[in-house]
């Protein structure tokens, strides 16, 4: 490598190097740094073999590159001059790409990248994909493009262009200049004005002057820093360069991670060349600038990031931060003034001086100009990182670019800034991305890390894993950081292990305001944020691990047996249960499984399943098969049984009485019977079930297995009495005077909602309320349907009716929903089903009128809706938009809007308090009403709800009842329960061979074509093999205690 | 279960002199000596802190104070393979606690010790910056990246010393 000696004599280098290039030979850029961590290092051996074996070595440059940005699909390489993006590529690949891509100029489509919504369309280049189509790539621009080890590279992108227009034609305050008007802000996090740090040292007395670049990015989530060091090593090393010249500096310090070798590695190749080409040392370019560069490498103390600690740690002492004034900037390294500016501050530096500070405020927002490099991690599909304009909402960011939260589940937070940041709540999602806004809501932009947090997350101990990683890093030097951090952590500790008291919430709120308010540096000021945003955002789940012991993200192992048993709404002991189902013993099963819920079957069928979005096998690859599990060992002992089960024995002297045999009453009888009381179920209809048996189709529920589980009930010792409706000529009172001591209402509820739309009138041919429509099919009553049906709703009823009326012949079957899939309460099962069996959605979409003629329905008009910024409950509110109208011709209306309870069957004079909104009043822990012995729950007082939620309302019940009989005054607590071990295997050890790479068994189901016509169930079911096989993936969480 | 007690061992201090010599009179050299001595010895031998002190004209306090302050300097020999298991933000909601567990059970050792062996340490790390690919662990200088339990023991097998020792526990 030759020196160069002058301006004029770069450019002719430059010229050398770009006429060399060859734009018509083929180029693989394959990033060997972020993607090394998943194998690029194999793909690269096995292309450069492939390119030997064929004799292309002259023909193809494999060249090694910097991230590019898009690491959840490492290993990735772009292909030149075909502009191919290929990503998750495998070293069995490297074949295919040089005969087929390299050789024919053809695309392998497996190799591209697929959009991951229904319409699965290819991207072949980045900028098709939508993680690429949003951003805006400066900082970046060389990363993933040049190879970072090769500064010819560097200069044929126009490398050391602005360092030359610099050094030939600005004096340095005409520099500060620049880069005041540009609006750049420090970087790393407190977003200072970068044009004015510089003319500080700039002014400042002393010799010589210092320029330090902090590389010591430690941030937990944040990876920027390293992908710009690694990628573009140069980048950095101009912006020095152009700093030093600014404010008269003479040596610089890189202080790097050590925990970053590629970064270390690729700075000392760039300062080796850079100083053999004569760009640093003495007398850069014949201009008389003279500048030497150090890297330092950081020997692991997240507090050397603080730029006072930074200096102490390059002077070779402890990092321990010390008051500032006088700044860095007056008296930093060796007591002379030192600039220090953070890595991606210093790499936008040459983009200001080449293209002009203009077109560097051309983005951002008013107060905070330019791009930022966002790392984007945690629970979002794209993790990796994002250059966007400032002032892109965070929603963008995790939505549109991050592909929003993997798995289906819900997003819960986005921590921003690392310990010193906070966690954002999903009623900030629109809230734009800049320094002030976030400082507004308690979190800090930081050095840019993000970290996804989805509803497996516990906020509570989140913020204690943050208190533990500062306390740990404390320096120790201020008494409130080094006290505080403690006393926080052991706190916060407690209430993750269940210890929590009242009065810690304060305390910690408390604590945290004094650590912050107290401390002398940047950590110690903002480490108290994790904790006081949680508090703010997420009081409720504090709440939860305080007062209820528990943990609603199941996240906390003290606070409970697993995760699955943790999350179900009754507790069962899924894990027992599971590992019964691997073992053979499906009648244990079952019995596990009635512990809690006495309805194995109909749950096995219908039941949300909110434990297998918890399982932890599912952070892995697919959750356990659990529904599915429960539902086969229930099978087997339906088809299998031979006598009928014993009947309780009858222990107490008490009488109950249970008013509705749907889910919840059936529920609560089944357990008192089991406690030994009498009990009575009165139910107004000639059958039991309630919404089961009228509200759930039977190609989802077969009545038979309905009839089955009641009938198992009886059998045990339950009453049911059909046709006895409890109502004003037999009220409440009555029961009483019958000699019932208590009472349980569970009337579900009965009663359609309407939509309260011009047109909707009762009496209408062709308009039905999804839940009589549903009963009237379900009990074989004869329904005549249209041929062009219009459901409106987004519920369950909803997508039920639809596919109910495709099934009685319906010929076109569209659901109306104003909200958008997000928001639907049906799972994706369902709704998959509903779509490839043919029933149309659309969504954001709200009727505004039922046509009619003659008083058939002929028509509904409807106008679209958008979806507005979040409201409390984080979910985007729908607005209509103005002159969006339209109608269309349709013969029958099914709305399915809700249901609401029937208290008509209470007397006008009943004493029983009701809410404001036409529902029974009742006390939450142990569902008394206001009269002494009448009890209520489930959809009656809660509204239309999941199965399993009812049965819990049912079990409470019971354990409420049997308190108030025995003169118990004490809360109702529910806890998890440990079976005894099961007979035979179930070690951990035995079964850590097991969970090798076994996917998730798939559910068999009738085809879509197959069933659209018949009320035939839809789900096969198990083989006794699949469902010992799906057993043993089970991790048995339970087991690790 | 491996005590660092077990696994003190003679240190050779004469080669200490030419690092010593290196950062004779270099203004700050404290760290990146520290650096190089423990590339050498593996770790900062506690008779070393004297003779560096000597020769860089400080306390044996100063010495010993910088050694205790930052995290990657040790002061008791160290396994051949080094393991990072990455407990930053980002792998900790994707279940780093799961990998971190597997290692521990496989190796037998908690974070900070040595197999006896002296073939691996376990240490826990503050972030890795590879968290687009949490959960992430390094060996060595090598970065391991969504790592589910069947890709950590294949790690670790492939790092594991010799034949003769393979059989327990691994499946």
């Amino acid at each position: 490598m030759e020196r160069v000696e002058s301006i004029m004599a770069l450019e002719k280098v430059r010229n050398e190097i770009v006429q060399r290039i060859d734009h018509d030979k083929p180029v693989i850029r394959i990033c060997m740094t972020g993607c090394r961590a998943y194998g690029a290092a194999d793909v690269r051996s096995a292309l450069s073999e492939e390119v030997i074996r064929k004799g292309l070595v002259d023909d193809v440059e494999i060249r090694e590159t910097g991230c590019h940005g898009f690491c959840a699909r490492a290993p990735v390489m772009a292909i030149d001059p075909l502009g191919l993006f290929y990503q998750q590529v495998d070293p069995e690949d490297a074949r295919e790409i040089v005969s087929r891509t390299i050789l024919d100029g053809q695309i392998v489509e497996r190799l591209l990248y697929r959009e991951e919504d229904k319409r699965g369309r290819l991207c072949v280049h980045p900028g098709d994909i939508p993680f690429y189509r949003k951003q805006h790539r400066r900082v970046l621009a060389n990363c993933g493009r040049i190879d970072p080890t090769n500064i010819a590279h560097y200069i044929a992108n126009d490398g050391y262009k602005a360092l030359a227009r610099v050094l030939a034609a600005m004096d340095p305050e005409e520099v500060i200049d620049q880069m005041e008007r540009s609006g750049l802000r420090g970087r790393g996090g407190a977003g200072f004005p970068t044009g004015k740090k510089w003319r500080f040292a700039r002014s400042a007395a002393g010799h010589p002057k210092y320029v330090v670049c902090n590389a010591d990015e430690g941030d937990p989530g944040a990876f920027m820093d390293r992908a710009v060091l690694e990628g573009d090593p140069h980048r950095v090393l101009e912006g020095m360069l152009i700093a030093a010249y600014a404010i008269g500096a003479s040596k610089g310090y890189i202080y790097v991670r050590a925990e970053y070798p590629i970064a270390v590695e690729n700075l000392k190749i760039a300062v080796r060349d850079a100083s053999a080409m004569g760009l640093l040392g003495e007398n850069i370019l014949g201009t008389g600038l003279s500048f030497d560069v150090k890297i330092k490498e950081g020997a692991g103390a997240f507090v050397c990031g603080e730029e006072t600690a930074l200096i102490a740690s390059i002077e070779g002492r402890r990092g321990m931060p010390r008051p500032r004034p006088p700044f860095p900037a007056q008296a930093g390294l060796d007591g002379k003034p030192t600039n220090i500016n953070n890595v991606e501050t210093l790499a936008n530096v040459p983009g200001i001086l080449l293209e002009g500070p203009e077109k560097f405020a051309s983005v951002g927002t008013k107060e905070s100009k330019g791009t930022k490099v966002f790392s984007l991690a945690g629970k979002v599909r794209n993790t990796g990182l994002v250059e966007v304009p400032i002032g892109t909402s965070i929603r963008e960011m995790i939505f549109d670019i991050g592909g929003g939260i993997p798995k289906g589940r819900k997003f819960k937070a986005v921590q921003m800034g690392g310990p010193s940041g906070g966690c954002v709540s999903e009623r900030y999602l629109d809230l734009p991305i800049d320094y002030g806004s976030l400082q507004e809501i308690g979190a800090i932009m930081g050095s840019g890390g993000m970290v996804v947090m989805d509803e497996n997350t516990c906020m509570v101990e989140i913020a204690r894993y943050f208190l533990s990683f500062t306390q740990s890093e404390s320096c120790g030097k201020c008494t409130p950081c080094r006290l505080g951090t403690k006393q926080m952590l052991s706190i916060l500790t407690r209430i993750t292990r269940g210890q929590g008291r009242p009065g810690d919430v304060e305390a910690l709120r408390r604590i945290g305001n004094t650590v912050k308010d107290a401390s002398l540096c940047g950590l110690g000021q903002t480490c108290p944020k994790p904790v006081l945003s949680t508090l703010e955002h997420f009081a409720h789940e504090y709440e939860a691990h305080i007062r209820d012991k528990r943990c609603p993200a199941a996240v906390c192992d003290a606070l409970m047996i697993s995760p699955c048993q943790h999350t179900c709404p009754v507790g069962i002991n899924i894990p027992g249960y599971v590992a019964a189902v691997a073992d053979g013993d499906y009648n244990r099963a079952v019995e596990i499984i009635r512990e809690r819920n006495p309805f194995p079957a109909i749950c096995g069928r219908i039941c949300h399943h909110p434990c297998e979005v918890k399982c932890r096998r599912g952070e892995l690859d697919d959750p356990v098969a659990i529904r599915a599990l429960k539902r086969f060992a229930a099978d087997h002992y339906f088809n299998n049984r031979h006598e009928p089960p014993e009947p309780f024995a009858r222990t107490k002297s008490q009488k109950v009485a249970i008013v509705g045999a749907g889910p919840t009453g059936l529920t609560c009888a089944f357990y008192l019977a089991r406690m030994g009381y009498g009990t009575t179920v009165f139910e107004a209809l000639p059958v039991g079930g309630g919404m089961l048996s009228v509200g759930v189709p039977a190609f989802r529920l077969p009545l038979e297995v309905i009839e089955n589980e009641i009938e198992y009930i009886r059998q045990c010792g339950v009453e049911i009495r059909y046709n006895s409706p409890v109502n004003m000529n037999f009220t409440i009172e009555d029961l009483m005077e019958q000699g019932y001591e208590a009472v349980f209402i569970a009337a579900g509820t009965q009663k359609s909602q309407h939509i309260g739309i011009p047109g909707e009138v009762d009496g209408l041919t062709g308009l039905m309320y999804g839940l009589n429509f549903l009963r009237d099919v379900k009990q074989g009553r004869d329904v005549s349907i249209g041929a062009r049906v219009a459901v409106i709703g987004g519920g369950n009823t909803a997508v039920d009716s639809a596919r109910t009326a495709l099934r009685l012949g319906a010929e076109r079957v569209e659901v109306f929903y104003r909200r958008s899939r997000e928001e639907m309460p049906v799972t994706d099962i369902e709704f998959d089903e509903a779509v490839a069996e043919g029933v149309q959605f659309h969504f954001l979409t709200t009727p505004t009128r039922i046509l009619s003629e003659r008083w058939k329905v002929s028509g509904l008009q409807c106008i679209r809706m958008r979806l507005g910024e979040a409201d409390d409950s984080g979910r985007r509110r729908p607005i209509p938009i103005q002159g969006s109208e339209f109608s269309t011709e349709v013969d029958t209306v099914i709305p399915a809007v809700g249901q609401a309870p029937d208290l008509s069957f209470l007397p006008p004079d009943s004493k029983l308090e009701r809410t404001r909104w036409e529902m029974l009043s009742v006390d939450p822990d142990n569902l008394a009403t206001n009269l002494p012995g009448v009890f209520a729950g489930g959809d009656f007082v809660s509204g239309p709800g999941f199965v399993i939620l009812a049965i819990a309302a049912g079990r409470r019940g019971a354990v409420a009842i049997d308190k108030y009989l025995s003169g118990d005054a004490s809360r109702v607590e529910l806890y998890d329960m440990k079976a005894p071990a099961p007979s035979g295997g179930g070690k951990v050890a035995d079964l850590q061979e097991e969970f090798g790479e076994k996917p998730r068994v798939a559910m068999p189901v009738r085809p879509p074509a197959k069933r659209v016509r018949s009320f035939e169930e839809i789900e096969i079911g198990f083989s006794e093999q699949q469902a010992r096989e799906e057993a043993k993936r089970c991790l048995r969480c339970d087991l690790e205690k | 279960m491996a005590t660092n007690e077990a696994v003190q061992q003679e240190v050779d201090l004469d080669e200490l002199e030419p690092i010593l010599e290196a950062f004779k009179g270099e203004r700050w050299g404290l760290i990146p000596l520290l650096q190089r001595v423990q590339e050498k010895y593996g770790y900062i031998p506690p008779d070393a802190i004297e003779p560096i002190a000597r020769s860089l004209r400080l306390f044996p306090s100063e010495v010993q104070g910088v050694v205790t302050f930052y995290s990657q300097f040790y002061t008791t020999p160290r396994g051949k393979n080094i393991i990072r298991v990455c407990r930053g933000t980002a792998c900790h909601v994707r279940g780093s606690g799961s990998v971190l567990k597997i290692v521990k059970q496989n190796l037998g050792i908690e974070p900070g010790e040595t197999t006896p062996d002296l073939n691996f340490t376990l240490e826990t790390v503050a972030c890795l910056g590879a968290c687009f690919l949490a959960p992430t662990m390094m060996v060595n200088r090598e970065y391991y990246g969504k790592l589910a339990p069947p890709r950590v023991m294949s790690v670790l097998k492939q790092y594991a010393p010799s034949k003769k020792e393979e059989g327990n526990g691994e499946g």
